[in-house]
Order: structure tokens, then sequence, then C-alpha cells
């Protein structure tokens, strides 16, 4: 099982300038421990020391917003051919 | 030779690095860097070659401390940024503080929330420091406006002067290992209890390395029935604290300055308490030049009239050439600077984002 984590230009300088990784989890969860495992820098700029997902990420599996912030979102399950999307939300100020 | 002066501007959306010869005419503008990113501390590092180093406090995707060792032409960031260790449950929201420490490679971080770290190797791994971060009050303390925050980080051989607000002035004497409240004569005007063991809004503490002992201290001032509790001094290393504010404005105020050869002579920008902004909308800065017995106005060249800007805590700094100019960046992106200690203003960029931090050195 495969699905694909993709990564915004402005992430990519924190793993090897790559648009997609390969990870093989079964939910959002595992997909950021994965990360966190093997791409700390990039992990460190999508989830806080408290491993929340920032304020500012949002995630979404295809074209599914995945609702983390004190929800049961980080068990939404992937399943092969998935693409976890990483955005930032729009703010402005 | 030294023949260059440097001065690192924080602002809302990046650093700016201004430079010119020590006659100050004309200073050249590069930046912004981290752009987009708020500043809010910035540390221009002059031991051996020179580093500038700057809080770079994205609010997507977390802390990054950014450094250059070309004064400024290009920046990168460290290896790593302090954070809290696993299990602490806090996570770091913004850095307030950077600050030189022993040797070459030791600086020093303050954070929001109030905790305190220590890299050994120039910003590239940090510790965290647990006798203040996980001070027994370190749970008490609670946000003010500007949120939970470490701002100011003083050394003085083995002893260490910490800002916290709202948890007031924290004093080491074994050299950071342990640390104790230390505010006896700091006051608190919104408490019931005016003078509390910890919780003070301190807002910046200086001292002058000549003067052993002297501190002095801008704090949260600014209430009618707790006057004058705003401006303090001590002369026993900060273990008591005694209100120098008579004479002053307004004892409100964020920012406070010592001169870089008289240990006497002290800088603040007295604000209204509601407005934060000059009194009169007249800004000025005041000098003491006796350790706060009197003070001065020193307003030459600065606007007359009509003008609501903040000088925040970190924003007024001074150089240290034989005449020293004083700087201040406002929240209305002016950034003034104030030859022969204050005594000519001019105004050297006119449409900076808002400005956080003013750091300078002659490198």
């Amino acid at each position: 099982m495969s699905i694909a984590v993709r990564i915004p230009n402005l992430l990519r300088d924190y793993c090897n300038g790559i648009g997609s990784i390969d990870l093989s989890a079964s939910n959002v969860e595992s997909a950021l421990l994965e990360l966190k495992q093997n791409h700390p820098e990039l992990y460190g700029c999508v989830c806080d020391e408290t491993g929340s997902v920032r304020r500012h990420i949002n995630l979404f599996v295809n074209s599914e917003f995945v609702p983390v912030r004190g929800q049961s979102g980080l068990l939404t399950p992937l399943e092969s051919g998935d693409v976890l999307t990483i955005w930032t939300a729009v703010s402005g100020g | 030779m030294a023949d260059r002066i440097v001065i690192a501007v924080g602002t809302k959306k990046g650093l700016f690095v201004a430079e010119s010869g020590k006659s100050r005419r004309k200073f050249a503008l590069r930046g912004p860097f981290g752009s987009g990113v708020a500043v809010y501390s910035a540390l221009i590092d002059n031991r051996g070659t020179p580093r500038l180093y700057a809080s770079s406090c994205n609010p997507f995707f977390g802390m990054k401390i950014l450094v250059s060792k070309d004064l400024g032409n290009k920046f990168k960031p460290t290896r790593s940024a302090p954070a809290f260790p696993e299990g602490d449950g806090r996570a770091l929201a913004n850095i307030w503080s950077l600050e030189s420490g022993n040797g070459k490679k030791e600086l020093w971080c303050g954070s929001e929330p109030a905790a305190l770290f220590r890299s050994g190797d120039n910003g590239d791994s940090w510790e965290m420091v647990s006798g203040i971060s996980n001070h027994d009050h370190a749970r008490q303390w609670h946000p003010g406006n500007g949120g939970l925050c470490m701002h100011t980080i003083v050394r003085d051989g083995d002893r260490m002067h910490l800002g916290i607000s709202t948890g007031g002035h924290y004093l080491s004497e074994d050299g950071g290992a342990t640390f104790n409240a230390s505010n006896q004569g700091v006051g608190a005007g919104f408490v019931p209890d005016p003078y509390p063991e910890f919780g003070q809004c301190v807002h910046k503490i200086a001292r002058h390395a000549d003067m052993p002992g002297r501190l002095y201290m801008q704090n949260h001032g600014g209430w009618e029935d707790r006057p004058g509790i705003g401006v303090l001094r001590s002369d026993d290393h900060g273990h008591t604290w005694t209100s120098i504010a008579d004479g002053l404005p307004s004892d409100f105020g964020f920012p406070i300055v010592v001169h870089p050869q008289k240990p006497e002579t002290i800088y603040v920008v007295p604000l209204e308490p509601m407005t934060r902004t000059c009194p009169d909308a007249k800004p000025a800065v005041w000098r003491s030049e006796n350790g706060g017995n009197s003070w001065k106005r020193v307003a030459r060249g600065l606007p007359k009239k009509d003008s609501f800007f903040t000088v925040l805590r970190d924003a007024m700094t001074i150089d240290e050439l034989k005449s020293p100019a004083l700087y201040f960046g406002t929240t209305t992106g002016q950034l003034w600077m104030g030859r022969d200690g204050g005594e000519e203003w001019e105004c050297l960029f006119d449409s900076l984002p808002p400005i956080n931090c003013v750091k300078a050195a002659i490198v």
C-alpha cells in the first residue's frame, strides 16, 4: 500500500526539494508520524512540539478537508493511491 | 578596525539591515529577510566574525532563527530552533529575546510561552533551561497583551536577570542553574496585591557593565492609583527596586536604554497608558544623566504634533561610538536616529513595516 504526501512549495526546502513523498501509512496520524521519523524538519513545520497540527496548516485527503484540530480527523483512514496534501490556510494582515 | 554601523530592524514583515559609515550620514537598507514573517528579536554578535541573528516567528510553520555571517547580506536558518522537549505540553509561539553568552558560541533565547533556552554552538542546537522554564511559578505566570513572553535576558557574570511579562524579574546567581523571583519594590497595577512576589508585567531591564549592581527597569506603569511603579532602579543587583519615575510625564513605556559610556545616563520613551502613544501626540525621548533622579525631554527634530505611534520594548537602542546615537523604531514603520545621545533627531526610514525591535552595533 502506498499513499502520497504532496508538499507545498514553501516547505520543499525541508525535504530536499521534492514535491511528493510516498508513505505506507494507514491513516493521517501515522502518515504524520512517518514524516516525523523520516523528515523531521518538514514535520516540525507541520506539527508543533505537542504533536498538534499547526494552527495555520490544513490537511486534505484527496479533495476532502481533514478536521485535525480537536476532532478525530487524525484517524481518517488512508487507502492505497490516496493523496494527503499539506496546505497553508488563507490569512492576511 | 571597526568602521561601519549596522542596524538590525525586526519588523512585522521580516528583518531589515541598515548600514552606514561611522559618520552616519547615509544608511543603505537591505531586506526584508525572512520575508513576510515577523521578527521580534535580533542580535548583532560581535564575538569574532560578526554574525547577525534574528528570530523569524512564522505562524504557519513555526519558529526559525536566521543567521547571517556576512553582515546581513544573506541569511539562512540555523540547524534547529528552540523547542520544548517532547512531553512538556507547551509549544513555542514566539521568540522574544536573543543574547550572546560565554565564549564565542553560547547563545541564550527567551520565548513565548515564557521559557529560556541555551545553545552552545551558535544556535544550531538548543536545550531548554529547566531552572526557570520549569520553575514552580512558571505555570502560574499569565500572558499580557503581547503574550506570555520572556523578553529580557541580562547577563552579569554568574548573575542572570530575566524579564517576563507577566511573570516579573527573576534572578540567577549561579550561572542560570536556579532562579528566584526578585521583585521587592516592583509593583503591579492589575492584581489586588500591589507588590506581589511575582507576576509583574516587566517591560525591559538594562544595565551597564561599569556599574556593578545597578539595574534599570521599565515596568508596566500608568496606574493612577499606584503611581510611580513604572520606572525603577536597583542598586543591589536586582534584589530591591525603587521608583525613579519622578519628573516623567508618564511612567508607562516599553524600552529603557543605558548610555554606552555613562552608566548613570538612561533613556525612556514615556507613553500615555491608554493609547500607548506619546503624551499630547508629541513624541519625545526622556533622558536622565543621574540614574533617574531627574529627567530632561530630548525631542529636537521629532514631530511636534499629531504623531501617534508606539515604541515597543526592544525597539530602542544606542550605538557605541564616542558620541553615541540613539535609534528607535515605531509601530508606524519609522526608524529614527538621535545624534549626540538623542540631542538631534532625524528619520532614517519612514515607511518600513511596523517595527518590533532595533539593534545597532559597530562592526
